[in-house]
């Protein structure tokens, strides 16, 4: 804790402290995040983390969460994006609803986030395969 | 998985993980899954590819216990082994460090005044609740050891006084102590089906040795072995015949073999009748068959009466017979039908027997097999 600092504000400083971390804390657990808490307890425990306290389990879930939302959500501008930009035939309007998330935009948004995803496009039997016929000879 | 489809009304093509590259952690994963499609859900599409929805598993999963592991780390540094909410705060600020957050750089301010608590605040006033939607139980369940039942469980008094009751039991005796063990006499059933097949294995291994002998009559030198098993052809011979260059046309005279068939044409068989002159010139050989066997050497039996029946009996007081079973079949059908060996051995017989009428020589791969199957049904005889 910054006892030092803090100390020479006075006491106002730490009570204003307490009571926002107070407030953070309870806000928490208001909030009931989509990741389970079980799931959660257990990849903490994994990696040696340790605290009985719920509150905490709460915040590493929810600070994932919206780690995981915002991934998702970039993936859906992206996915749109790509949508919007070509108006090839009419025929492909119908498909246009349809918002499906794929590595290629999943891959674009975790590069934001600094994770490198690559996908496989396609698996080939061999260098040439899919080349022209004329570059094919050669 | 199939409940978070339900839930969202539209098709959501994610199906279950059936890939096994997590390697033991398939429960976890499979919980993070539902719980990932669920975020994709209500960020806003409608569908997902699985190989988009395992990456994000596995991101989600990682970025889980990096903040675990950089907790554990701030919490550690202070000197402590249970970590807090600024070691979490540290450790939610280090994930996302390339973006920078407001109040990070600040080492004299609080860390709840900063811009991970405010952002996390935001989220979680403005974002609307997505509860996960099926309970799970704690995982992973560890199952605890049961230990030995004390002295006082166990319900027996401690050999000594020097030992409280509380203390684990004593192992039992028969685990330490080396007493001599008994052998027990097997039950006579049992004993006599494998001196039965011990029997059958003997007159077998003898009947190849005699069709050996008969078919390298000739040639010198050649020792019919007993390791040869019956219907492999597999001989260890110090003279093979086989490999042996071929004869010339006309040099060597060979007999014309007799097909006892041939007198018997029309009218069935008795087996033992083809071969009772086989049996006789064998007499002098070294058959290993057992006493009750000896006593077919002695003279040409008209008939064979067969007995089926599980007392022993002498060959000898069920040969002389006058009645011939006219029916192949039924003499086959006397026996006991669950012998595979005997079945085997009529079905050998027939398709051998039904070539034969067609043909007037006895080829050597048929006179090996009649004389295994009446070896076979010899043997029964004497039992």
């Amino acid at each position: 804790m910054n006892s030092s600092s803090s100390s020479s504000m006075g006491g106002e400083g730490r009570h204003d402290d307490d009571s926002g971390l107070t407030e953070f804390l309870s806000s928490l657990m208001d909030y009931t995040p989509t990741i389970p808490d079980e799931l959660v307890e257990h990849y903490l425990g994994k990696s040696g983390f340790h605290c009985p306290d719920l509150r905490l389990t709460r915040l590493v879930s929810v600070a994932t969460q919206k780690f995981m939302l915002e991934v998702a959500n970039d993936a859906l501008q992206h996915c749109k994006a790509r949508q919007a930009a070509p108006v090839k035939d009419k025929s492909k309007q119908p498909k246009d609803k349809r918002l499906v998330l794929t590595m290629e935009d999943l891959s674009k948004s975790l590069q934001e986030y600094g994770v490198n995803l690559k996908h496989q496009e396609y698996f080939a039997d061999s260098p040439s395969t899919g080349m022209d016929p004329a570059s094919r000879e050669e | 998985m199939s409940d978070g489809r339900k839930k969202s009304g539209r098709g959501q093509q994610i199906s279950s993980k059936k890939s096994r590259l997590s390697g033991g952690d398939d429960f976890g994963h499979a919980i993070a899954k539902i719980a990932v499609a669920q975020l994709c859900e209500s960020a806003g599409f409608h569908y997902s590819r699985r190989s988009a929805i395992d990456a994000l598993v596995e991101v989600a999963v990682r970025s889980i216990c990096d903040l675990g592991k950089s907790a554990n780390f701030y919490a550690n540094l202070a000197g402590r082994t249970d970590c807090n909410v600024f070691d979490v705060i540290q450790g939610i600020q280090d994930l996302d460090s390339w973006r920078g957050f407001s109040g990070a750089s600040g080492v004299h301010r609080c860390l709840v005044n900063t811009g991970v608590v405010r952002e996390i605040t935001q989220f979680v006033s403005t974002e609307e609740e997505i509860p996960f939607v099926q309970p799970i139980p704690r995982f992973p369940v560890s199952r605890m050891p049961k230990p030995a039942p004390s002295f006082a469980q166990a319900g027996g008094e401690p050999p000594g006084e020097h030992i409280p009751d509380w203390l684990p039991r004593l192992p039992d005796p028969h685990t330490y102590v080396h007493t001599p063990v008994w052998n027990k006499r097997d039950t006579d059933a049992k004993a006599n089906m494998v001196e039965l097949a011990k029997r059958r294995r003997k007159a077998e291994r003898s009947f190849l040795s005699l069709q050996q002998r008969f078919a390298c009559n000739s040639t010198a030198g050649f020792r019919p072995t007993k390791d040869g098993q019956v219907g492999n052809g597999n001989q260890v011979v110090n003279d093979n015949p086989f490999l042996a260059s071929p004869l010339p046309y006309g040099e060597k005279e060979v007999c014309e073999i007799a097909s006892p068939l041939k007198a018997y044409a029309g009218k069935s068989l008795s087996v033992l009748e083809t071969f009772v002159p086989v049996i006789k010139a064998a007499k002098v050989g070294s058959l290993d068959f057992n006493t009750n066997e000896r006593k077919l050497l002695h003279g040409i039996r008209p008939t064979v009466h067969f007995k089926v029946g599980t007392v022993k009996k002498s060959v000898a007081a069920s040969l002389p017979s006058d009645t011939l079973i006219a029916d192949k079949d039924s003499w086959f059908l006397k026996y006991n039908e669950k012998d595979d060996k005997k079945k085997r051995a009529e079905f050998i017989f027939r398709t051998e027997l039904g070539k034969t009428k067609c043909r007037h020589q006895l080829r050597s791969r048929s006179k090996l097999l009649f004389f295994l199957i009446s070896g076979v049904i010899i043997k029964q005889v004497a039992e």
